[in-house]
């Protein structure tokens, strides 16, 4: 501690930190100011976007990414996206929406850029003492602020699967984020790992841009098309539940009667739990390609051996290119695993419904779900309840009281934690919606006179 | 903006797309070296009730908002002006202020006159307006949505209306005084009532936080 000790920290009053100045960062930020707080947010890259922004050195794009889930049920509730876009807009889009977004709402003069939070920590009067690096030069700065939102996503830890042999592999292994140009694929055997939607995508891009395509998926998934019955699938399947809850069941399984057999019949297992119990792969083109033999599906990859990869049915194929798109691991570096409700051993957040601190008020965190519908919503919902907790808080120890006893209850229905890693940010997107209007009405509820 | 609102919104279908005609007119087009736009001011964006649709600000408001140094536009909804015709009621012509406002460069003041009051009223439900003017508000719904972000609203209407029911509604739901203005309701746009009106709106607007 000695290297910023020597100068005392400087008092930001009631401002409060977001860290991070990706989707969820803004939606924190403009919601933060529209409640009248002060807002400072830092970003350690030198642009505003996050993963959205090609120019992040962590930026998670791969060739030609698009958005998986439809402009309607994506876009920020307050913020609609010009509706003259396709239903899918694409990655170059998304970030032309967030730039307006920040401008419209005049944003950027309240980051600042290449900026990292190195360590937080909570000291006396629930306030929080960050220690800002900038990524060139100067020293670290100490600030306190009355809050902290933590908004830094979770793609940008590739996470990195190891196999036998694939230290001394003679081809190339690239991660899908540091793909980025389609013309790698161009002309190469390529093998892709990873059956998750980014996975998919890039088999089907291979499919069509490279020599030969294998695809190595370990387990069974969801397959959505893009559309069904006529309307963007994710719409479709939204709008079932606003029918009578016996009928749902049955009409979700008429609508995915289709897909699944298709599916099936392509040699895609279907799991055991419903579609919205995991990020589902929404993906029009991939079955297609499968069944034109453009994709060939394979197992599990068992090692590597110098030139060859062999699967664990025993078969072997020669990739000039292997891209593991094996996704990433949830990570938050810049706090104390116990501050979100984790140990040392087990690091992984438990969070007041997924977004409040169970140690400290004033910390919370923004977008950490995998809701298996457009996050930027849940971002915008979850946001908008922080900011109204931060008020109560403040000016209303009553209701901030029932507040949590709220919060708990609520967190208390979703105990039921997935233990699988993958799936341990999944929500039910309907269940977490209501829980969260539940949270905003205590909050915003007139009080009894 | 509740949650269920919006979760009811998102899962009805979306009025159909149309290719909207905006004018604007920005401080600079003034070509007056004294007058600059002010980046501390908000926009003022302009919707009426009045066929003409953006045209109809097009004689005196547009040019009178961007003197005060503000960026000034006005959009026609779906079968005003140069917008063609596309079915949906006051929800669609909403969207298509909340459309025209979101391609404002900065969070913008929504100005809305005769029905197209309604329209803005509805629109500030959905968009976090910077301020609400409503200007002789017609055929408002019973329901209003409780505008998002909660800006400033102020209400005008013309001496004649001062009475009416539709007025005493509106001044209600917000819970705010009408002021008024000399002339008749439907002729804001251009004369020495227009003046006057724009007067009002104008000092409302610069005596507000932007």
């Amino acid at each position: 501690m000695q290297e910023y000790s020597s100068q005392a920290a400087y008092d930001r009053g009631e401002a409060v930190c977001v860290i991070g100045a990706g989707a969820s960062g803004l939606i924190a930020v403009k919601n933060l100011r529209e409640n009248g707080f002060e807002v400072d947010c830092y970003e350690r890259d030198t642009v505003l976007g996050g993963l959205w922004n090609p120019q992040n050195q962590h930026s998670a794009l791969y060739p030609n990414t698009h958005l998986v889930t439809s402009r309607s049920q994506t876009e920020i509730p307050d913020f609609p996206m010009p509706d003259d876009w396709p239903d899918y807009p694409s990655a170059t889009q998304m970030l032309e929406y967030l730039t307006s977004y920040a401008k419209h709402f005049g944003l950027s003069e309240h980051i600042w850029y290449g900026s990292e939070i190195s360590h937080l920590e909570p000291v006396e009067g629930a306030r929080f003492e960050v220690v800002v690096k900038p990524a060139a030069g100067s020293a670290a700065r100490r600030l306190r602020y009355g809050a902290v939102i933590i908004a830094t996503g979770h793609h940008w830890a590739p996470n990195l699967p190891s196999y036998p042999g694939l230290d001394d592999f003679r081809g190339t292994v690239l991660h899908s984020s540091q793909l980025k140009d389609p013309s790698r694929l161009r002309g190469k055997h390529v093998l892709v790992i990873g059956g998750g939607n980014s996975g998919v995508d890039i088999a089907c891009e291979a499919a069509v841009n490279a020599a030969s395509c294998v695809h190595s998926v370990r387990r069974g998934t969801w397959h959505l098309p893009k559309y069904l019955g006529g309307e963007p699938a994710d719409y479709a399947l939204a709008r079932l539940n606003s029918r009578p809850k016996f009928l749902r069941r049955f009409l979700t399984d008429r609508v995915l009667k289709g897909p699944s057999r298709l599916a099936e019949r392509m040699g895609v297992e279907t799991p055991d739990y419903g579609p919205g119990d995991e990020e589902p792969v929404r993906n029009g083109r991939y079955l297609e390609h499968v069944g034109d033999g453009s994709i060939k599906r394979r197992g599990e990859v068992a090692r590597f051996d110098g030139f060859d990869v062999a699967f664990a049915d025993g078969t072997e194929t020669r990739p000039d290119l292997v891209v593991l798109a094996t996704g990433y691991q949830p990570k938050i570096a810049c706090v104390a695993p116990e501050l979100l409700g984790g140990t040392r051993d087990e690091p992984a957040p438990r969070l007041f419904a997924r977004m409040f601190s169970p140690k400290a008020q004033t910390l919370a965190v923004a977008g950490l779900v995998e809701p298996g519908v457009g996050v930027l919503p849940i971002v915008h919902w979850q946001t908008h309840a922080i900011a109204r907790w931060l008020q109560v808080r403040k000016s209303d120890p009553e209701r901030a009281e029932s507040f949590k006893h709220q919060v708990n209850a609520e967190s208390s229905q979703h105990a039921v934690e997935h233990v699988d890693p993958r799936r341990r940010l999944v929500v039910d997107a309907e269940e977490y919606l209501a829980s969260l209007g539940r949270i905003i009405d205590t909050l915003e509820q007139e009080p009894a006179k | 903006m509740s949650l269920t609102a919006w979760v009811r919104r998102a899962r009805t279908p979306e009025p159909v797309p149309v290719r909207r005609e905006i004018a604007v007119f920005e401080p600079a087009d003034l070509f007056d070296i004294e007058i600059k736009d002010n980046p501390e001011t908000n926009p003022v964006l302009c919707c009426t009730g009045d066929p003409a649709g953006a045209a109809a600000f097009n004689a005196l408001w547009l040019k009178r908002i961007a003197s005060s140094g503000r960026y000034a536009a006005a959009v026609s909804v779906r079968g005003q002006g140069g917008t063609p015709t596309a079915e949906g009621g006051p929800e669609a012509r909403a969207h298509d202020v909340v459309q025209a406002a979101v391609t404002v460069p900065r969070q913008t003041v929504l100005m809305g006159h005769g029905e197209g009051a309604a329209w803005a009223a509805l629109a500030a439900g959905r968009y976090p307006a910077a301020g609400l003017v409503l200007v002789s508000p017609q055929r408002v719904p019973k329901q209003l949505p409780k505008p998002v972000g909660e800006p400033p609203v102020l209400l005008v209407v013309s001496e004649s209306e001062t009475q009416s029911k539709e007025a005493q509604a509106v001044a209600d739901e917000y819970g705010i005084t009408p002021l008024t203005f000399a002339g008749a309701p439907n002729d804001i746009f251009k004369g020495p009532a227009a003046e006057g009106l724009l007067d009002t709106v104008l000092s409302w607007l610069d005596a507000q936080k932007g």
